[in-house]
This record gives C-alpha cells, structure tokens and sequence, in this order.
C-alpha cells in the first residue's frame, strides 16, 4: 500500500464512521418537528427569547423549539464545528460579518416567504427603513434582521464642561478640527502620558477598526474593497491619507493608540470624554454608568465626497439549507414570530432594528442621531476570508502605529496581502462550489 | 490499553496528517490536494513569521532556563539559613496554571503598571508599552515564560544532584578540588541524562507555546504578528480563517520539528554516554 493510499484509506474510513453515524436512524418520532435555534449570549435578551419561543410552542403544538444560548467568544467557533459535524442548529442569529462564508458554502437557506406569512419579498421589506442589503446574494435574501446598527459619538457632558468646553457649540464638524479638541480634553502626566483621553479611536477591536477605516475611506471616496470584484482597493492617495490620519493621532498627536484600553470601558469608567464606538444601545448603558451624555455625529473630512458616518452592521435570523424542509419552514415561521416582536426586543434587550413600529418609539433627539446616520449608512463590504482580512489590516496598523514603519510602504502591501486572501478565498469558494 | 492509545492517540495523529492533505473549511467535504498544503506553507508570509517567531522564542525560552534553572538548584543544593522557605517561594510560579499567570502578567505589564514602575521610574518614565511593541512584546514573553518554567525544572536538576554519590565530591574535596573544579569535573558528567532531560523537555515545551502569546497579549500574536507563534498559527488558521488543511500542516511541521530535535538530543546523550 502506497503513502497515498494509505492516507485515503484512513480519510476513506473515517468518512464512512462520521456518514454512518450521521445516517443511522434515531428515534422515530410521528410529527414532531424539532427546531434547533442557537442565540449568543445577551443576557437583557434571554428572557425574551424564552417568552417567543413559549408563545410560539403553544400556538404550534406540533413544533418544539430546542433553544441553546451560547458564550459571544465561543459563538462563531461552536457554529462553525457543528455545522462541520452535521449537528449545527435550524436557526442561528449571526453578524453581517460572517455571512459570505456561511453563504459561499450553501449554509443559508434563502428566505420562505410563505412560511414566514409574507406574499414576496416586498411584503417583509416594506416595512422596514434598511437592514437587508447586508443579507442580498444574487438578488435573493437569506436572513431577517434582528438589530441593524451604527455607531454614533457620546460625548460625556461633565467632562467636556469641566474642559470648558459646550458639548452642542464645540464638538468639530471636521476630523481636521478633531486633534486640537481632543488636546484640550485631555489630561496628561509629567511626561505628557494621557491619563484621560480626549477622544480615541476602538483600536483593539478588529471588526471595529475594520468599520472606521471604511467609513473614513468612504467619506473621501475611497473604500476598502470592492465587493463586486472582490478586490482590495485601499491603495490610492485618498486611502492614504485617512490611514495617515490615524497614524498621526496616534503617533504625532499621541492622543490615544492601541495600546490603550478599550474606548468603551474607559468611555464607561469616566476615563474617556469622547467615544465614537457605541450604537444606539448603548443609551441605556450611559444611564446605568450614571453618565450625563450627548450624541453627535460622526465628523467628517473637510473636503468630504460622500456625507456619511459609520458603516451599517446587522445581526440576522438565518436558517440552515442543510435542515430537512419540513423544519426549515418551521423555522422560518418563528423567525417571522421573532422579528414582530421587534419592539421587545428594542425596549427591554437594546436591539434596534429600523421597523416603522419600533422607529415610532424612538422620537428622542439622540436616536434621531443615529437614525439620520442610518439613513446615509452602507455595509461594510461582505467577503469570504472577512477575519484574513482584518487581521491584515490590524497587522498593518500595528506596523505603521507600534513599529513606526511609514504609511506609503505599508499600505501598498497591506492592499497586496488583502488582495491574495480574497482571491485564494475566491478561489476556494469556486472550488467547493463545483 | 491498545484499543485507548489507538482511539485517543494514534488515530488523532494519523487523522490530523491526512487532513493536511486536504483543502478543507468544516463547512465543505474536504478536497484532496496532496502535499500542495505543504508547499504553499514555503511561501507564506504568516507561517515564515511564526516559524521563526517560534524559533526565537524556543530560544529564549530553553538557553537560559536551562543555565538559570542549574544556577537556582546548585544554590539549593547548599545547606544554609531558610533554605526550605525561600525554595518553597522561588517554587511558587509554577503552582498556578500558565492561564493565570499571564492574566498576573497582564496587569503587571500594563504601560502603567507596577513593572513600568520599577523600571521607569529612576528616570521618570511613566508608559512602556510591555506587550504592545514590536521588539518588547515577544521578550516579554520570553521573560513571563522563564520566570515561571524556571523552578520547576530546577527541582529536575535538584534530583539529578540528588543522585550524585557524595563520596565522587567527598575524594574531590581530600584530593584539594576547588568548587567550580568539582562542580566542572564530578557534578556535570554525573548530571548529563538530567541536562538532556531539561534540555528535550523544556525544548518539547517552548516549541509547543500557546497560551502565554493567546492570554497575555492584549491581542493574541500581536502586535504586527511580532508573538505569533506556531500552535497560534494552527488556532488562526483552522478555527478563524477556517483552513483546517492548512492549520493541520502546520501542527505536522511542528510535530515533525518536535520529533526531530527530542531525536537529536537523545542521540547526542547515547553518543556522549
């Protein structure tokens, strides 16, 4: 027996044990339909769940939902090795920022309108601001969102006055303006270390930094990547210059870096007076930190092409293509059950999803805020190989802010690198497609 | 005992090698490729990066834990005052798991922690960037990984000492040896098979590092992947670039360097012996 043949023989063996397993008959059970749904973990969100699910069970006495909550950290990985074991859930609510691998492998079931209730797609859509362009592949739509967000500024009142400063007069328009407010927000040591931030950048998270390159680049007319030819274009003059931009901040302005804390929890703790990474729900955790707060706008570049702030994200409701047909309508039909109870879930869990119904219970001037940046927002663009990707750009930025190497030798490589994750991603996709 | 070794050892080793000759992402059948996996690894920029990343570490991780570990168990190995109780407290690093030691380290090493402090202080500096520098991250590492490997293989030397017949360094003494004469001619001969031990396992050990560069760093290999190692590099590639072929020949190539190093220090004893 060859080398070769040996290692197939075991792949071969292995395959079988896992197929038979798989295939070996159950528990025979008459019209019981069950229906695997797998949430993350939000604890204001838990209680709600369980109330839909009870709802649901007791008009459908014929479906019984297994519901299983599952840690943030864990949640990608866990759906990831089930869906590879074959045990993964009929319904899953997942980021924007995953869906193109989930749909260039044929997880995603598109949408059942018939089962959810709904004549055609402009039935469920109509009712809605935005939300779906994050979940359109090829002109079909495979979710239904669950919280559609962006972020806004907080600005935290009581230190901006105790800075002399207006939180409505002085917060900048421009991102020019930017540098010298933060400064005069900022309290240094002896050494001129920040011991409060002024305002800075959420540069440990990668998706979040992912979403501030493309939004600034979006403002200047550039963007990170062209989805529809699946390529990096981050290597132009305007890119450079936003990139720029962040390694002046950090490295000639020294307001901030990542090697800070998380802006969020300094923003929490008092530490930071300006924060421009929470969503609109972050609102009831400013009133449980006892934070006196106003929302402003994303500034934007003084000679900006495009008038927009941060970049969409959503969390959709999905379903499983790999389900049997009978438990994927099933699971559309508490998908639909779930996202009518919107309004709940935006009162008591924050999850905000631009429905005529809950926009209605959001007259305030700060979500106005974010709903008139939520109008000027896009998606981030969707790709397979997304955390390649980020981790490209966090590599590059680490580069450029804590090596010190400069921008204009950076990037390029930086737009190479993008380039070759997306085509071998690309390429993998095709392949496993045929 | 067969049928357990067979399940739980042999079958994952053989099955993890057959899976580095596929293409495979958990959510599609795997594609056969051969040993395209392999060869794509030469040119990868990211496994360069870690490859050498590991070698450095390994490096820094084995040398001088080896001489520190030595120089710790030849000062136990003396008879004085409190012997029992500063052992016990140059022994305490190893008692908790690496996980809390790099969350202690964590803090400890924060810009502006304690260790900033004692090191920056005489000359007024308030902010170094332990973990968050390209060149002060990965010796940070190596530092936090000594501090904590180096007791519990000076507790081997301790033994190998232990078994040194005291009447070899009783006619050292008689014949006018020197200390350093008897340490050089009766003690290291009599401790090679420790000195290979320490050598192999502390090898075995650093090239196998993982949880310091995943919990210690702010951001797991970072920054500018200066702590990406190998066993984080399989993490990367298997379970977030969904890659599972190639996170499988990554953990062959180090299976294959782990081997041959243990390999080589063992012979190199045998030959000596």
């Amino acid at each position: 027996m060859t080398f070769r043949s040996l290692c197939r023989a075991i792949f071969t063996g292995t395959a079988i044990v896992l197929g038979l397993a798989a295939a070996s008959p159950g528990p025979v059970c008459a019209e019981q339909v069950t229906i695997r749904m797998w949430m993350h973990e939000h604890p204001p969100r838990i209680a709600i769940d369980k109330a839909i699910i009870a709802e649901f069970e007791k008009a459908n006495p014929d479906i019984k939902v297994d519901y299983a909550v599952i840690a943030v950290s864990e949640f990608s990985t866990k759906l990831l090795t089930a869906f590879a074991s074959g045990s993964g859930p009929d319904l899953f609510n997942q980021s924007v920022l995953m869906v193109a691998q989930y749909y260039s492998s044929r997880v995603l079931a598109p949408i059942d309108y018939a089962a959810m209730g709904y004549a055609d797609e402009n039935a469920l859509t109509s009712n809605y601001l935005t939300g779906f362009d994050g979940i359109r592949f090829a002109g079909k739509l495979y979710g239904v969102p669950t919280e559609v967000s962006n972020y806004a500024c907080y600005l935290n009142n009581t230190i901006w006055k105790i800075a002399g400063l207006d939180p409505n007069r002085d917060f900048p328009k421009t991102w020019e303006e930017m540098p010298v407010l933060a400064e005069k927000l900022t309290v240094r040591d002896a050494n001129g270390v920040p011991r409060r931030r002024g305002f800075d950048f959420d540069w440990p998270s990668g998706p979040a930094y992912w979403l501030t390159l493309n939004s600034m680049m979006r403002q200047r007319g550039a963007s990170l990547i062209d989805e529809v030819a699946y390529k990096a274009t981050f290597d132009g003059p305007d890119a450079q210059l936003v990139v720029q931009y962040l390694v002046d901040w950090v490295n000639k302005y020294k307001l901030g870096g990542p090697q800070y804390t998380d802006t969020r929890t300094d923003f929490l703790a008092g530490k930071l007076a300006t924060d421009c990474s929470f969503g609109i729900w972050g609102i009831p955790q400013m009133h449980d930190a006892k934070i006196d707060y106003t929302v402003k706008p994303l500034p934007r570049f003084a000679d900006a092409k495009n008038d927009n702030g941060y970049d969409a994200y959503a969390y959709y409701m999905m379903v499983n293509a790999r389900s049997a047909p009978a438990v994927q309508k099933a699971a559309w039909k508490l998908a639909r059950l779930y996202v009518d109870h919107a309004v709940e879930l935006f009162t008591g869990a924050g999850l905000f999803v631009p429905r005529q119904d809950v926009m209605a219970k959001t007259a305030d001037s700060d979500s106005q805020v974010f709903l008139t940046e939520l109008k000027k927002a896009k998606f981030a663009p969707r790709v397979v190989g997304f955390n390649q990707v980020v981790d490209v750009l966090v590599r590059g930025r680490d580069a450029m802010m804590q090596g010190g190497q400069p921008v204009a030798s950076v990037l390029p490589q930086e737009n190479d690198d993008v380039n070759a994750v997306l085509k071998r991603e690309k390429a993998r996709a095709e392949a496993m497609l045929k | 005992m067969v049928g357990y070794f067979a399940v739980f050892s042999i079958f994952p080793v053989l099955f993890g090698f057959t899976l580095s000759l596929t293409d495979y992402d958990l959510l599609d059948p795997p594609n056969w490729v051969g040993l395209d996996n392999f060869r794509n690894l030469l040119a990868d920029r990211l496994f360069l990066t870690a490859f050498a990343n590991t070698l450095i570490f390994v490096a820094g991780a084995t040398v001088p834990v080896w001489v520190a570990s030595l120089l710790a168990a030849l000062l136990f190995d003396q008879i004085f005052r409190g012997r029992n109780l500063l052992k016990t407290v140059f022994f305490l690093p190893v008692l908790p798991p690496v996980v809390v030691v790099a969350v202690v380290w964590r803090m400890l090493l924060h810009p502006n922690g304690v260790v900033t402090w004692l090191a920056g202080a005489w000359r007024g500096v308030t902010e170094i960037d332990w973990l968050s520098n390209t060149v002060l991250a990965p010796l940070s590492m190596i530092v936090v990984h000594d501090w904590a490997a180096i007791p519990f293989f000076m507790l081997i030397w301790l033994a190998g000492l232990a078994g040194i017949p005291p009447e070899l360094r009783d006619a050292a003494h008689i014949d006018g040896a020197t200390p350093v004469q008897t340490f050089w001619h009766i003690d290291l001969p009599q401790l090679r098979s420790t000195a290979v031990l320490v050598a192999a396992l502390s090898t075995i050990n650093a090239f196998q590092t993982f949880t310091l560069q995943y919990v210690l760093s702010p951001d797991p290999g970072g920054p500018a992947n200066s702590t990406l190692v190998l066993g984080l590099l399989v993490l990367k590639y298997g379970f977030q670039y969904f890659r599972m072929g190639d996170a499988a020949a990554v953990s062959a190539v180090m299976f294959a360097m782990i081997l041959a190093v243990t390999a080589a220090q063992l012979r190199f004893n045998r030959r000596a012996s």
